[in-house]
Parts: structure tokens; C-alpha cells; sequence
């Protein structure tokens, strides 16, 4: 539990960010071609994002990025790191 | 003839501009081999012709999905089945700008000419990103007409524009330093995207959207699932209700038609085979257009409207969980009325794994044509019951089938591992009014490729099953048992005399001639010859016949047991069939049919796979005979399975 809540709080994905917050995009971890169609949907480096809410039941979530809405599951939004 | 490919991300709006070029000069087919759908039709201005080609929405031409593979490899030329386009048409939404113009980056690198069509400009202007189209040709050296396809402006100027295009200019992007190739590539066509942007985009203050609004309570985490519960009920209660007398009417109409064009011949095999072969199956394919084109309807109100994408959303978290998608929850719900246009709807679905395991679970919906079966069965045998109890009852029915259907699925995705299934990326397209032609256009697809590729099968099925009811024709011997049969079991009914009942009399009789002929005929005998398979379900002989007749379509186990019984093939008023079902005995005098038999019945109906006509479509939608006979072969032995569990525990 340590040890995760460490890494929680060092790095700061889309997935932990609060709903309503917007963020600026610092990396997109992972590899092949799931991170490549991430960057390509416009998440890249220095982008704002915002997360404007999440489904119901808590997954997939919704987030704003270059002007569209785009809804993507927890295990994909983990994979981009933000910050404030 | 110049050859024009459409190309553009999903909810471009590409397929409004298509239909406004080409008006209804169009046709579609699939890619060879795949079950991606190729879109062409012609349009001319002036003496030019055109040939337009509507590929399937990317995002990137390196593609992530067996769709966006067909748009790229068509694009660069690599396709053997379709020539490289002449001039690209690169439609791009303005409300999503950057997105597009990350797809024109790679597109320009194409050495082809390229023109931009400028979409929904008018969502962009409401979102305070006005798009100035001049500012954006100069920054991109090629042709931007601007149009918001759905009023038909600018797809003159867009032609006119296309037969000058010239080859468009390579992108002046660099990749940029950080990172590895990947990022360096993206980041850097994302830095000349917002170059561009900057030039063309004019920033005002957006109003608050009207889709946020609606969002904000279709997604609400109290409200939204009420009201997708809502809207879904709703859409179900008015595909029945408003289904049934439309139903009606078209195969009374067929029945009408078919006794009227023999009216002048003589009894005998051929008007025989009209009325009840042909014509009985033309009704039967007949009777389900009216809901296969609701259900079209509805669909595309859906998915023209923008909501397809949030029912999506709201229910992936629960079908992911079975190794399904979002975007399997409205073909599933589909296949509650049918399972044929569930499978063929199931194209929204990009990711393969799951788009394969979810038409592999459709039919397990029940149908409406199982509804005669089970309404039969649980009035028969369970007519004692309180009303809720029955009402009880017939959802337990639909849930079973759910059940399976989840735990079906849930089973395929832990063979397979979680490794191969695709994530969820998907754009909420901002909502807008369903756009009358477009919806149009659907409906007529959608119904035409069932009639075509179901209807067929269903009309050569029903004229087999037919011929295996007719012939080989009854002996003078057995119409003589039939007789006696007849004079024993009749009873002039009482305060019936004269002519009514003289008219009941021969009517009785033609009862037991037509079921000594059914037991005589290739049906008949089959009946008879599975009866070791279907013994230990705890059905007969008789039951067997209409599961052979349940083949052409399952609501004809209900006509064809009334043949069975001598009680006439009426499907809509099946009081002498229930009564003559209860009184059935065997040679030991014991009750043919019991609760467990009627049980048994319909946990064999919830999960068999009866219907040819599905397995075809599978075999069509995925490409493989693999699957639909894997599916005819797995969901049938389950079935029999459960049906054997059943009996054997209850009686």
C-alpha cells in the first residue's frame, strides 16, 4: 500500500485526476501501437487536458483534449501522465 | 473518369457528404475477403464524371483497426481489388480542427492531389474556433472549400475544385528533438498543426454548447443510467407495439395475395406448394420488415444523433468486464427483436475480437420469434399461475439468455486470454438533429441487406420444409386410419346443427387427414428418427416435427404442432393446441407433456441455435464458416445439455 501510494504521488495520470480538473499532458507511457494511437489523438506533451467526468459505475472516463471529447477506459488513461 | 476517395476521421461527416455528392448513384459491396464495407457511387459535373469512394473514418494512416488498414492501404495505393484515388478529398470537421489536420500532415505526404473539405463550420463558430477556409489554404498551399455538408452547400464548388486539384505541397512538420521516433513524429506534425491553427483559427468566446447540457444529464452518474434505461425501454416498448399491427397486416396481406392467385386452380400439389411453400414463406420473411426497419430506424437515430457513443460509454465498464465492448450493447439489444440485423449492426464495432465474440453471443437473445413458443408453453402448462408469476416466468426466460449469452463470452475472453482485446478510444461526438436522408438511406440499407441475405434462405427453407411436410404422400390405407380416427375421437359439439355444423364436421375431418399426412411425410419420419436424440429432453416424436419445422423459422414449431395435433396451425389462438397438448398420453398412459417437458421445451428454445438464416449472416459478418457452424454446433449441444438437466431434475 506504501509503495503505491509513493508512486501515486509522484506521478500524476489522467486516470487520478479529479473530475472537472484540467491538467497538461507530460508524457504518454507504454509502448506500440495503443501509446502511438494516444499521441495521435492529439495527447501530446504540453497539451491541456481536462477531465470532464466519469461513467457511472467509475470507468471508462471522459476528458476534453484539443477541443473534442474523448472517453477512454482507466487502463488507457493510466498510461498519460499530467501535470497541474 | 476521375477516381475521388474520401477520406477523414470518424464523425467527419464524411458519409453526408458522400450522399450529397453521389445522390442515390451508389452501391455498396465489401472489400474481398473482409467484411469492410466499400462505398462508391458516381457523380458528374458537367461532362466530368466522377467515381467516389467513401473509405471507412482514420484517424492516422497507421492504422489500429482492420477498418482504418482498408483506408490506409487504398490510400497509398497497396490494394490490388481498388486502384489508388486520382484526387483525395481530406474531409475534416472544423469543431475538431487539429485532429483532422494531424490526418492531412500525412495525407499531403502521399504525392497525390488533395483537397480539403471544411465540415461543420458552423459547430466551430459556436464553440468560439471560428475556421477562416482562406487562411487555411494559403498555410496548406492546397484547395479548402468550405460547406456544411448537410445543406448541400459547396458540393458543387468541392466538384468544380476537384477535377483542377493539383499535387498537394509535402507539410513543412520536423520531428521534433525529444523523445524516441514515435513521439518525435507525432509531437512534431501536432507543432505544424498548431502553427496552422494559429494562422486560421479565429477565438472568440464559446457559448456553453448544447451538447454539454444534454451531457450533463445523459451522463450524469445518478440520472444517466435512468435515463439510457428510459430511452432504451422506450425504443423497445415502441418496436413491439409499433411493430405488431404493421406485422400483421403484411402477412395477412401475403396470405390475402397467395389464396387469391390460386383461387382459380384446382386443389392439388402445385397450389399447395404456392400457397403453403412460397407464399407461407414470402409471409414469413414479409412479417419481419416492418421491425427489421424500425429497429433500423431507431439505430440510426442513435448513431446519427450522437448517442450510440454514450450508450457506449455508460456500458462499457459492464460488458468489458465479459470480454464485450460498449459498442456491443445495441446490436445485443437489437437482437431482442432479431438476431440478423443485431449481427449486421455489430460493423460499429472497430475492435475485432470483441465485435466477433459479440455476434457469437446475439442469438442468445430471445428473439421475437421464440415469443409464440414460450407464450404457448407457459399458458399450456403454467396457465394456473398468477399473471405476475407468468410475467415472472417470461423474464426469467429473456434473462437465462442473458446469462449465457455473458457467461458465453466471459468464458471465450478467458480462453484467449486478455492479451488481443482492444481499448476503448472513442470521440463523443457533439449531438446533432439526425439528418432525415442519411437515417433514410440506412434504413433501406439495413432492410435490404436482410432481405437479401436472410430473406432468401428463409423463402428456400420454407419451401423445403414444404416438401418434407407433402411428401412422400399418405397411402390409401393410412387416410382409411386417418378416417377412423376421426369418426372416434369426433363429437358433434352441442346447439350446433345444420349447415355450421356440417362445415365443422369436414373441417375436423381435414384435421386428422393433414396430420396423417404430416406423420407420413419426410417430417413426419424425422420426427420419429430423432426421437433416441430428443428422448432424454423428455420430448416425442411430435415434438421432434416441430423442431424440423422450427428450422424455417422458429415460430413455425407453433404451426406445425397444430398440424401434429389436428388442432389446425393457427399461431395466434392456440387454445385447442394447449388443450390438446395436455390431454396428449403415451401408449403407458402416462401425460406426453408435463411442467418438466414444457420446462425443458423452453430452456431449449432460450438456447438453441434453430435458425439458419443467423448462422448464414454469421457466416457472412465474419468471414468464416469456422464460427457459424462452430456457433450452430456449441450453442445447439449446450442446449441440449441444459434442456436434459432440466427435465431430469424436475420430473
Amino acid at each position: 500500500m506504501r509503495m503505491n501510494f509513493k508512486i501515486a504521488a509522484m506521478t500524476m495520470t489522467l486516470a487520478t485526476l479529479a473530475t472537472h480538473a484540467s491538467a497538461s499532458v507530460t508524457a504518454v507511457t507504454g509502448d506500440g501501437s495503443l501509446r502511438r494511437r494516444l499521441l495521435e489523438l492529439g495527447l501530446v506533451p504540453g497539451v491541456p487536458v481536462k477531465l470532464l467526468r466519469r461513467a457511472p459505475l467509475g470507468d471508462p472516463l471522459v476528458i476534453q483534449v484539443r477541443g473534442y471529447d474523448l472517453s477512454l477506459r482507466r487502463a488507457e488513461a493510466e498510461r498519460v501522465e499530467v501535470q497541474p | 473518369m476521375i477516381r475521388v476517395a474520401l477520406a477523414g476521421n470518424p464523425n467527419a461527416g464524411k458519409t453526408t457528404i458522400f450522399n450529397a455528392l453521389t445522390g442515390l448513384r451508389q452501391k455498396i459491396a465489401n472489400y474481398p475477403g473482409i467484411t469492410v464495407e466499400k462505398k462508391i457511387g458516381r457523380a458528374v459535373a458537367g461532362t466530368q464524371e466522377f467515381e467516389i469512394l467513401d473509405l471507412p473514418g482514420t484517424y492516422s494512416l497507421v492504422p489500429a483497426s482492420p477498418d482504418e488498414a482498408v483506408s490506409a492501404s487504398v490510400l497509398k495505393g497497396e490494394r490490388s481489388d481498388t486502384p489508388a484515388p486520382d484526387v483525395i478529398v481530406a474531409v475534416v470537421d472544423a469543431s475538431t480542427l487539429a485532429r483532422g489536420l494531424f490526418l492531412v500532415s500525412q495525407l499531403m505526404e502521399l504525392g497525390r492531389p488533395l483537397v480539403v473539405a471544411l465540415n461543420m463550420t458552423d459547430i466551430a463558430d459556436r464553440r468560439g474556433r471560428s475556421v477562416d477556409p482562406v487562411a487555411l489554404a494559403d498555410r496548406l498551399g492546397v484547395p479548402v472549400v468550405p460547406l456544411v455538408g448537410n445543406r448541400k452547400e459547396g458540393v458543387g464548388l468541392l466538384l468544380g475544385t476537384l477535377a483542377s486539384a493539383k499535387t498537394a505541397p509535402k507539410p513543412s512538420w520536423s520531428p521534433t528533438a525529444d523523445g524516441d521516433p514515435v513521439l518525435a513524429e507525432v509531437a512534431g506534425r501536432y507543432a505544424w498543426v498548431d502553427v496552422v491553427t494559429a494562422a486560421c483559427v479565429r477565438v472568440s468566446t464559446p457559448r456553453v454548447t448544447i451538447s454539454e447540457r444534454i451531457d450533463h444529464l445523459l451522463l450524469h452518474p445518478a440520472f444517466g443510467f435512468l435515463t439510457f434505461a428510459l430511452i432504451m425501454a422506450g425504443l423497445f416498448v415502441t418496436l413491439f407495439t409499433l411493430a405488431s399491427p404493421l406485422m400483421d397486416a403484411c402477412q395477412n396481406g401475403v396470405t390475402a395475395l397467395g389464396a387469391w392467385l390460386t383461387s382459380g386452380m384446382a386443389d392439388g400439389d402445385l397450389k399447395s406448394l404456392i400457397n403453403d411453400g412460397i407464399f407461407a414463406g414470402v409471409g414469413g420473411v414479409v412479417v419481419f420488415v416492418p421491425q427489421i426497419a424500425l429497429l433500423f430506424l431507431f439505430l440510426s437515430l442513435l448513431e446519427d444523433s450522437g448517442y450510440l457513443a454514450r450508450a457506449a460509454f455508460l456500458m462499457d465498464r459492464v460488458l468489458h468486464r465479459v470480454g464485450l465492448h460498449g459498442k456491443s450493447f445495441i446490436p445485443l439489444l437489437s437482437s431482442f427483436a432479431c438476431a440478423i440485423p443485431g449481427i449486421i449492426s455489430t460493423r460499429t464495432i472497430e475492435a475485432p475480437r470483441e465485435r466477433i465474440a459479440t455476434i457469437l453471443v446475439a442469438p442468445l437473445m430471445s428473439c421475437s420469434a421464440r415469443l409464440p413458443v414460450y407464450a404457448l408453453a407457459i399458458a399450456a402448462f403454467f396457465g394456473h399461475w398468477a399473471p405476475w408469476q407468468q410475467g415472472m416466468l417470461m423474464l426469467g426466460l429473456y434473462v437465462l439468455g442473458i446469462v449465457a449469452a455473458f457467461a458465453i463470452a466471459w468464458v471465450a475472453m478467458k480462453i484467449r486470454g486478455r492479451a488481443g482485446t482492444s481499448p476503448l478510444l472513442l470521440e463523443l461526438p457533439a449531438y446533432k438533429v439526425p439528418q432525415a436522408s442519411l437515417v433514410l438511406n440506412q434504413v433501406w440499407h439495413g432492410t435490404s441487406a436482410f432481405l437479401t441475405r436472410a430473406g432468401s434462405i428463409i423463402l428456400a427453407l420454407s419451401i423445403v420444409i414444404w416438401a418434407m411436410t407433402t411428401y412422400p404422400k399418405p397411402h390409401e390405407d393410412d387416410l382409411a386410419r386417418a378416417e377412423a380416427r376421426f369418426h372416434q375421437a369426433w363429437k358433434a359439439p352441442d346447439g350446433v346443427t345444420g349447415d355450421d355444423l356440417e362445415a365443422q364436421r369436414s373441417k375436423a375431418q381435414e384435421r386428422y387427414v393433414a396430420q396423417a399426412a404430416l406423420e407420413h411425410s419426410v417430417a413426419g419420419r424425422l420426427g420419429h428418427a430423432i426421437e433416441p436424440v430428443i428422448a432424454p429432453l423428455g420430448f416425442d416424436w411430435k415434438i421432434g416435427v416441430g423442431l424440423v419445422g422450427a428450422f424455417a423459422a422458429r415460430e413455425v414449431f407453433v404451426s406445425t404442432l397444430g398440424i401434429v395435433y389436428a388442432v389446425g396451425g393457427d399461431e395466434e389462438d392456440t387454445a385447442d393446441l394447449q388443450a390438446a397438448i395436455r390431454a396428449d398420453r403415451r401408449a403407458d398412459g402416462t401425460p406426453v407433456w408435463t411442467t418438466a417437458t414444457a420446462a425443458s421445451l423452453l430452456v431449449w428454445f432460450v438456447l438453441a441455435m434453430q435458425c439458419i438464416s443467423t448462422t448464414a449472416v454469421v457466416r457472412r459478418e465474419t468471414g468464416s464458416w469456422g464460427w457459424a457452424l462452430g456457433q450452430l454446433v456449441g450453442f445447439n449441444v449446450l442446449a441440449w445439455v441444459a434442456a436434459f438437466l432440466t427435465w431430469n431434475l424436475l420430473r
